[in-house]
């Protein structure tokens, strides 16, 4: 189709040309030094992760808005390497924390032990302390040590023993869950699950993503050749220029008719949060970042609505067994757009 | 305004099909017809109009027919008072019988101009006064009172409004489809539950509810003798039990099979009723066994609701 | 219903209290002092009910006071129960009901009653400032009824005004409609009107030193007059009206036994055409100028030319009539007629007779007497004024040969009389001379201060011939009106005087919208709503006709309106930016890529392009501006980019021109 193409084409092109003429000495240089490094990453997570360019937009600006992440899938999807892909991209320190029905807090947070060399307690910190976090299967521990996860990625720091320790910065958790009823689990409560700024499902790959995969190399030979092409600080500028992203008045309508529209429809009984309006305000700024722009649009926002909402959302009456980005989607086509 | 003719079509267009909220008043909906003050009103405009002609005042006619004109157009700006309002239900929270099921609409108004003095009807039962401001929105409620537990289905209403002058009435029948759980009315006072069976063993092992003090409510029979606040009792204060939060109370099962065979079904329900709101303000989980299945036990107020909500919809026999 | 009865707010009530007593206080005029008292005494306990927020009082007690006031009313009135003690009952009633008021029902009824007390206010005063003061009550009484229906107090006194003004607005082209077209039908229905008002000015049926002077003060307007042809000029405006022949030595009355016998004229010149709007004087003449030819409807014609109406003229009528400019009539008049223009009473004025026996020796031709008296006024020392002397008993004496000072009755009746000394008849013709030409509404006013007697003698051959002795003693009188014949100090009235230009301009507008007032708004008749049909084009409308119009015109009227009023129930329009692109979507839609309804501008341009490849380039330099427009940062200075770029967006939407349709492959 070679006409799509080149409508395709002009519309990037101009794009950055409308701005640029209305403007131009102000903000496109700066988009586009967001722009370059945004790419970088995601052409590189792309390599390993094959066919999965949505979810990896949405982790990577998941991590932009310093939220946390929740991916409720089956085993062999791809999470684990999803994680450690990220941390070797970005060049960040990974720590897995496998989840079991005896894990304790203290084998989250580190636990102080006496030395007998010096004669006093030590602390020895627990997996906590790293830039991603991999917490595998939370829904396999018991509430109190879910609940020593949840408190760290809430408060950015752990308290043991009246010590308030502060986490590194980037501090990014990538929870998963296994969906499948299993014996003897402790499904996150709703509550708990509001701590996550997304969630997300991988799925399995398409045919022709599947059968690279399957010609291809081991996925954990090239993560061990990758190296970083972000540093520290170019997280640290994207972060923050997540929040320079502009919102415009008619984006705050929409998200409030979003907001509203949630809570009054008979089909959500239990609307979302101004929690969950700031979080899709955050997620959509971020966004944004990512697909290289410098304000936010409608179709950022509707872009992470199922991805932040559907773990918000419940369903009543017909919709009541229907999951969570179902709902997200029928939210978004229940309000009109000028 | 080279849309007008397009938009004025689908102003007065039925609303689409299958939609069916929002509930849009289109002329089709809207009734009108002149009040009794309204009569009264013609009545004495074509007295004036005798009274002019017979003594020839110009000038009588003048203001007679100004009345006049401005008495049929009272009819435009009262139906334009209820026209193209939007209507959608609310919320109905359940409730227990004997308290006022709270049936909210709720109305908004696209067009430019307020809507004054409306009110919903079904009945005797009326909604107060309200108005709806220009491209906004407003809730009116209406308080049907419930005697018996059950479903509460809201019937057709009405809303009208006779503003400006009160010479038309205009009103439109709208059905909501709005419907009330009533739970059965819970037995007054305190009363026994039965005593905690062995459930989760991890969440049994520190004990039940020696945690955190929460605070102190009225001793209720039944309450362990662990939890009674002695030291007021000391001071010749009635009997309190201490609260700790973070307890969880243990697992409380209520069987509709193990209660005394002398209640009636009702007695039994409301006995139920009571004891689910007492295990529930105790911090329990409570499951709940009916003829019909049971819930199992579960703390939050979710549960609570699920279970009440069994027993507004227990069949009668 | 309990909030439907629930009681009206003290504000609200107290509005309605002082905008009744507004209404009723011009009414205070002609009641009977009892009933004034009696209404303020209700009012003034309403008030106070509604201060200390007090119960009204019980059922009985307004019964109790109801009948008082009827019986009341009855013993006031007694049989005569008309007009005035209707009103009385009405006023009373309203009282009563007022004191009784709670709901918004009982203030509905009170309202109904105060639209009612307001039209019989017009009973008794029809001009501009009292339609004026009942428009305004009207509105306070219509705003007060908004008050009551607003339940929620949601708007203010100035809204609740502004909505009834908005009402009454909207309902002027109804009432312009039904007041033109509703066939009109000529009172009264029931009883008769009672006179409006004895004491009106006007010339009357006789003459005595003195009458017509006082009318020459007075500022009424006599009569209103539109010329179809040419207007003459001023000094050939005789306005004839009552003619005089009975001389008792003081007094000239008009005859008791009029002759209607149609008399022989003889008319040379072209006929003047013109309408004259009479002011009620309760009398029956009409004026007309001399001498009348076309005599309207139902007017009798008397044989000395005055022209009289069936009723004694209480309304103010409208009379379409033609006169000669020269004429000779009366050639043959009757040998009684002369006798009595002859009678002269004995023993009075002896100078007088004798000066007249001395003339008619002297000259012996009538015409040369004529001629002689005529010089001697013009020659003698004769003084034209408003202010003369009171005369004594031998009234025609005395003015002759002492006081030679005079208004127009005093000349007439001296000449008169020395005519009839003289053996000539003749008579005393009384009316109106001149008229001020109103420029504001292009028509002639007549006043009462043109008032005017002059005489006519029988001369055998000739008729009778209109001799104005007032003329050959101050000729500026007949040439350019009172104002220049009387003395400056003289007390004329100030629209007569000429020396006050501005005022006389504003005095001659406001008389052409009183004039206008007169015509289209009091004086409009059956006759008059005829005429306009006609004028519209229904010769003969019947009142089939006249509903259908009536009807029809009031629906498109309404029609019209309910377009304006509804037009409100559509959204307010959106920025200018919303709704240019919903144009553009609009466009797009009909090139077939509608817009989804959810669906975001960036999307809807991939997908529009795609659909239609050949304005790709178009399709995203729209969008571009649009999300340039609505969704980015607006940058420092926005008011300065943003009309620019509107119009650009503009330009590029008008620009766009989609095909017939998406390409079909």
């Amino acid at each position: 189709m070679p006409s799509d193409d080149l409508a395709q084409i002009s519309l990037n092109a101009l794009r950055f040309l409308a701005p640029a003429a209305r403007r131009p000495t102000s903000r496109s240089p700066a988009t586009d030094s967001h722009q370059a490094p945004v790419a970088r990453a995601l052409a590189q997570l792309g390599e390993i992760i094959l066919g999965k360019r949505v979810q990896l937009k949405l982790t990577l600006a998941c991590l932009l808005a310093r939220g946390h992440l929740l991916i409720e899938d089956l085993p062999g999807v791809g999470k684990t390497t999803l994680a450690q892909s990220l941390a070797a991209c970005l060049g960040l320190r990974l720590q897995r924390i496998q989840f079991t029905s005896d894990l304790l807090p203290a084998d989250i947070t580190g636990v102080s032990i006496f030395d007998r060399t010096s004669g006093s307690f030590k602390f020895h910190p627990g997996p906590i302390f790293a830039q991603i976090i991999l917490a595998d299967e939370v829904n396999r521990a018991t509430p109190k040590a879910q609940s020593a996860l949840l408190e760290a990625m809430e408060e950015r720091q752990v308290t043991v023993e009246g010590e308030t320790r502060a986490l590194p910065e980037p501090f990014f958790v990538i929870a998963t869950q296994n969906p499948s009823h299993q014996i003897g689990t402790f499904p996150l409560p709703e509550s708990q699950l509001d701590r996550f700024l997304m969630r997300l499902r991988l799925g399995y790959p398409d045919p022709q993503a599947e059968r690279l995969l399957l010609e291809g190399r081991d996925r954990r030979a090239m993560l061990s050749e990758m190296s970083p092409c972000l540093g520290l600080q170019d997280i640290e500028r994207l972060q923050g220029a997540v929040r320079e992203v502009f919102v415009s008045p008619a984006i705050l309508d929409y998200l409030q008719a979003l907001l509203t529209n949630s809570r009054d429809a008979r089909a959500f009984p239990h609307g979302l949060s101004p929690r969950a309006g700031l979080s899709l305000l955050q997620a959509a700024r971020a966004w944004a970042l990512v697909e290289g722009r410098s304000h936010v649009l409608p179709e950022d926002l509707q872009a992470v609505l199922p991805a932040v909402s559907g773990h918000r959302l419940q369903g009543s009456g017909s919709l009541a067994a229907a999951d969570g980005e179902e709902l997200a989607r029928r939210l978004v086509e229940s309000v009109a757009l000028p | 305004m080279a849309t007008t003719p397009m938009a004025w079509r689908s102003r007065f267009a039925q609303p689409p099909p299958g939609g069916q909220f929002p509930l849009v008043l289109t002329q089709r909906r809207v009734y009108i017809l002149p009040t009794r003050p309204g009569l009264l009103f013609a009545a004495t405009l074509v007295t004036m109009l005798l009274g002019c002609i017979n003594y020839n005042l110009g000038l009588g006619f003048v203001l007679t027919f100004l009345l006049g004109g401005c008495g049929v157009l009272t009819m435009l700006h009262t139906y334009r008072n209820l026209a193209q309002l939007r209507l959608r239900p609310g919320q109905v929270e359940p409730v227990f019988a004997g308290d006022p099921a709270q049936f909210p609409v709720h109305l908004d108004n696209p067009g430019q101009i307020p809507r004054l003095s409306l009110r919903l009807e079904c009945g005797a039962v009326r909604s107060a006064w309200f108005d709806v401001p220009a491209a906004g929105q407003q809730t009116a409620c209406l308080a049907f009172p419930t005697l018996q537990r059950g479903v509460l289905v809201l019937p057709r209403i009405r809303v009208r409004t006779t503003f400006p002058l009160g010479l038309f009435n205009a009103w439109s029948n709208v059905d909501m489809e709005l419907q009330a759980l009533v739970y059965p009315r819970p037995t007054p006072g305190p009363v026994e539950l039965p005593q905690p069976v062995g459930g989760n063993g991890g969440v049994r092992q520190h004990g039940p509810g020696q945690e955190d003090f929460a605070g102190l409510r009225d001793y209720h029979p039944g309450d362990s003798l662990r939890h009674v606040a002695w030291r007021t009792e000391a001071r010749d204060q009635p009997l309190m039990t201490k609260q700790f939060s973070g307890q969880s109370g243990g697992e409380i099962w209520l069987d509709w099979a193990e209660m005394s065979p002398r209640l009636g079904t009702e007695e039994r329900l409301r006995l139920l009723a009571r004891q689910l709101l007492d295990a529930q303000a105790l911090g329990a989980s409570v499951g709940l066994r009916l003829p019909q299945g049971e819930f199992s036990p579960k703390p939050g107020p979710e549960h609570l609701h699920r279970c009440l909500g069994a027993l507004a919809l227990f069949p009668a026999h | 219903m309990s909030q439907e009865r629930g009681r009206l707010r003290p504000g609200i009530l107290h509005s309605l209290t002082a905008a009744l007593g507004a209404i009723l206080l011009p009414h205070v005029t002609h009641l009977p002092l009892w009933c004034s008292a009696a209404c303020a005494a209700f009012l003034g306990l309403r008030t106070m009910l509604t201060w200390r927020g007090q119960a009204s009082p019980g059922r009985w007690t307004l019964v109790a006071l109801a009948l008082a006031c009827a019986l009341g009313i009855a013993l006031g009135f007694g049989a005569a129960f008309g007009r005035d003690a209707s009103v009385a009952l009405l006023a009373l009633m309203l009282g009563l009901k007022l004191l009784e008021t709670q709901s918004s029902r009982d203030a509905t009824v009170c309202i109904c009653l105060g639209y009612f007390l307001i039209i019989t206010n017009f009973l008794y005063s029809q001009t501009i400032p009292t339609a004026a003061c009942m428009l305004v009550l009207m509105i306070w009484l219509t705003a007060t009824m908004v008050s009551a229906q607003d339940r929620t107090g949601a708007l203010g006194p100035k809204q609740c005004l502004r909505l009834a003004g908005t009402l009454l607005l909207q309902g002027l082209p109804v009432m312009l409609v039904l007041f033109l077209l509703f066939p009109r039908i000529n009172g009264p229905l029931w009883g008769f009107p009672q006179a409006n008002n004895s004491s009106l000015t006007g010339l009357s049926d006789r003459m005595s030193p003195g009458s017509i002077s006082n009318l020459g003060r007075s500022d009424a307007v006599a009569f209103r007059v539109e010329f179809q042809s040419p207007m003459p000029s001023p000094a050939s405006l005789y306005w004839r009206g009552p003619v005089l022949w009975d001389f008792d030595g003081r007094t000239w009355n008009a005859a008791a036994m009029l002759s209607t016998a149609p008399m022989q004229h003889t008319a040379k010149g072209p006929s003047i055409n013109y309408t004259v709007t009479l002011e009620p004087h309760s009398q029956r003449w009409l004026f007309a100028i001399d001498l009348p030819r076309n005599v309207p409807d139902g007017v009798l014609l008397t044989g000395d030319y005055q022209l009289l109406a069936e009723q004694p003229v209480r309304a103010r009528i409208r009379y379409d009539i033609s006169s000669h400019s020269s004429y000779q009539y009366g050639l043959e008049e009757a040998p009684q007629a002369l006798v009595r223009a002859l009678r002269l009473p004995e023993g009075l004025n002896p100078r007088a007779r004798e000066l007249a026996q001395a003339l008619l020796a002297a000259q012996r031709q009538p015409q040369a007497v004529v001629n002689e008296v005529l010089r001697m006024f013009r020659t003698q020392l004769f003084y034209y004024t408003l202010e003369p002397p009171p005369l004594g008993r031998h009234s025609v004496d005395e003015f002759l040969f002492r006081t030679k000072r005079g208004f127009c009755e005093h000349y007439a009746s001296a000449f008169v009389f020395l005519m009839r000394a003289a053996g000539i008849p003749a008579r005393v013709v009384t009316g109106y001379q001149g008229g001020e030409l109103n420029p504001v509404g292009d028509y002639l006013i007549v006043r009462q201060s043109e008032a005017h007697a002059w005489a006519e003698v029988w001369l055998r051959g000739q008729g009778w011939v209109r001799v104005d002795p007032t003329a050959a003693v101050s000729p500026a009188r007949i040439q350019r009106g009172i104002a220049a014949a009387v003395p400056e100090a003289d007390p004329l009235p100030l629209s007569v005087r000429g020396n006050l230009e501005a005022l006389r301009s504003l005095a001659f507008t406001w008389d052409a919208v009183a004039n206008a007032w007169n015509q289209w708004v009091l004086g409009y008749s059956p006759d008059r709503q005829m005429e306009l049909l006609h004028d519209l084009g229904l010769a003969h409308p019947n009142w089939r006709t006249l509903v259908i119009l009536v009807v029809g015109l009031i629906s498109s009227v309404l029609g019209a309106l309910a377009f304006v009023i509804l037009l409100r129930l559509r959204p307010a329009p959106g920025d200018p930016v919303e709704q240019l692109w919903k144009r553009f979507c609009a466009k797009l839609a009909r090139a077939g890529a509608p817009r989804r309804i959810s669906e975001g501008p960036q999307d809807f341009a991939q997908r529009a392009a795609k659909r239609l490849p050949s304005m790709g380039k178009e399709i995203a330099a729209i969008t571009q501006c649009y999300i340039g427009l609505r969704y980015a940062d607006p940058g420092p200075r926005p008011q300065e980019a943003h009309p620019k770029e509107v119009r650009r967006l503009q330009a590029l939407i008008r620009h766009l021109r989609p095909g017939r349709g998406p390409p079909r492959t």
